[in-house]
């Protein structure tokens, strides 16, 4: 049986943007993790992600501070067009990354093929919940570590790290996707596109605003995703986030707008064995990124020099509908 | 405790009040100002026009709610083009309208305030091309624009002066600011209480109504009908 890590875990941080890389890298952020301008990652936002320059230029950046670079190529290929993503793989690898990020076992073999020495991370949107699953990436594909899917509980995830030998990583702050991974099909439902492979979970192309009796109404495709009263906060317009009747009553079925901050939790978070803490967020501004950074990586230190990290309440505002939770990780149900 | 929308009521606040001594001025001058910023963004970060330029023609109406004007801008034009009307004015179409504080918008426009958190706390409206928006937002959060510094540029030989101003200036508005929080807080305080008294009494109504109805449907056809 491997043994447990004691080590204080990395911090991954998301850079959406150049900027945002900066700051994460200035805030103390042990890795950032970034994707193309295209299709290939699952944040394929208008005005998001790096082209080759920019991509350059901030491994430049991050490695002149000591910190590591991962790319994102986490959605999968259609059916006889992988191009986009094995040139993707290529220029991660001739750019200077440190890890790539995969979910697709075709991309998985191409890396390990033709990038045998560049690290490969198993993306959550491989959604691999188990230790059977978690052995078949590393031992068919070498993968170094996985990225765990939102759901399972610190006791799972402790579980699971006494099973493998893998690296593992576990969000610690921000949106949370309460599904499957990889396998949603929600927002292909409503738009007919979807992050496993598009890149995007609810299109901004798709999403409507409009105030109607004053109240904004949020609109996904053909469906109205939710009504919210004047000084409501809001959340993302998502199916999983929406507010629906059934039964006859209204609520959120899926997911209520919340975001993950498990800061509290840290020693716990260390406790299971998971070799790296991810913040998510690449779609968020760089304001974010600073604010959120920077506060794991304080009570992280502070967690080093064996202290107790506490919340502030500082990263309250920044939280999808002004709610906080510690989602799976202390969940008493199945 | 639900407020009205941020076009009905903006916040009570040093730059609403401005905006009040503001309104004598013609829109013709706001332009004008508004203009030569924009022409020095565009010498200054050509990168975020770049960004802009799928853009092409698309109009995003900017309305700052505690002042009395508002802009149509169209970034991705070339060259990008913009001009003012008053707020009781109706402005020219546009595809995306984009609304908040003064402050807010300008805390959004240099990168210090995270866009999807002013939307969650609502302090940020938007309404129309919600893709359009995020691409507006994500090429401006990429930028390091410094509003201030681009204003006192635009002021040409008065920015020396205004410089000087500018420091005890800040701290005078942002003093006023939290104590013109603190009298609204007082003033509208009583209400509060009173209206969080009352959503307490009908979130537990909600819950009441919402147990009836479970109840109900958990009933046999027969028994509800008979």
């Amino acid at each position: 049986m491997p043994a447990m890590h004691t080590e204080i875990p990395e911090l991954i941080c998301p850079a959406g943007t150049p900027a945002a890389l900066r700051a994460a890298v200035e805030a103390g952020a042990d890795a950032v993790y970034l994707g193309f301008r295209d299709a290939t990652n699952a944040r394929n936002f208008p005005g998001l992600n790096f082209d080759e320059g920019e991509f350059r230029e901030g491994v430049d950046v991050a490695h002149a501070r000591g910190c590591k670079v991962f790319v994102a190529i986490n959605t999968f290929p259609p059916a006889g067009r992988p191009g986009p993503w094995h040139d993707a793989v290529d220029l991660a690898a001739k750019g200077g990354a440190d890890a790539v990020i995969l979910a697709d076992v075709g991309m998985l073999d191409y890396a390990a093929t033709r990038h045998p020495t560049l690290r490969r991370h198993l993306s959550v949107q491989a959604s691999a919940s188990n230790a059977e699953a978690i052995r078949f990436y590393q031992e068919a594909f070498g993968v170094a570590r996985v990225v765990l899917p939102r759901v399972l509980t610190l006791a799972e995830i402790a579980a699971l790290n006494r099973q493998v030998t893998v690296e593992t990583e576990i969000f610690a702050f921000g949106g949370l996707c309460v599904m499957a991974e990889g396998r949603c099909a929600l927002s292909s439902y409503a738009t007919g596109q979807s992050p496993n492979t598009n890149g995007v979970c609810s299109p901004a192309s798709h999403v409507r605003y409009e105030r109607r009796d004053g109240k904004q109404i949020s609109r996904l495709g053909a469906f109205t995703i939710d009504k919210i009263a004047d000084g409501t906060p809001a959340g993302y317009p998502t199916l999983c986030k929406g507010r629906f009747v059934a039964g006859g009553c209204s609520g959120h079925l899926f997911e209520e707008p919340t975001s993950l901050d498990a800061i509290g939790l840290l020693p716990k978070l260390a406790a299971t064995g998971a070799r790296a803490l991810k913040i998510e967020g690449r779609q968020r501004g760089r304001a974010y990124v600073t604010r959120v950074v920077g506060a794991y990586r304080k009570a992280l230190d502070a967690l080093a020099r064996g202290e107790t990290p506490v919340s502030d309440g500082t990263l309250d505002a920044l939280t999808e509908g002004q709610r906080q939770t510690t989602g799976a990780y202390l969940k008493s149900w199945q | 405790m639900p407020m009205a929308s941020l076009e009905e009521t903006p916040p009570l606040s040093p730059v609403l009040l401005l905006g009040m001594a503001a309104r004598p001025l013609p829109p013709a001058v706001v332009e004008a100002v508004l203009r030569q910023a924009l022409r020095r963004v565009q010498a200054g970060h050509p990168e975020v026009f770049a960004r802009l330029r799928p853009l092409g023609d698309t109009a995003f109406l900017i309305d700052p709610v505690d002042v009395p004007f508002k802009a149509v801008v169209r970034p991705g034009a070339q060259p990008p083009a913009l001009c003012v009307v008053r707020d009781d004015q109706p402005a020219p179409a546009a595809a995306v309208v984009i609304s908040g504080a003064l402050a807010t918008l300008t805390d959004l426009l240099q990168g210090r305030a995270d866009g999807d958190a002013l939307f969650f706390s609502r302090d940020l409206a938007i309404e129309g091309d919600t893709e359009a928006a995020l691409t507006l937002r994500n090429a401006l959060d990429g930028a390091d624009i410094d509003v201030f510094e681009i204003m006192l540029a635009v002021l040409g030989p008065l920015a020396g002066p205004a410089r000087r101003l500018a420091r005890p200036g800040r701290t005078l508005l942002r003093g006023l600011r939290d104590d013109m929080g603190r009298v609204q807080a007082a003033l509208t305080a009583p209400l509060a209480r009173r209206c969080a008294a009352q959503a307490a009494e009908l979130a537990a109504l909600e819950d009441q109504v919402g147990e009836l109805r479970r109840r109900l449907h958990q009933r046999p056809a027969r028994t509800r009908s008979g």
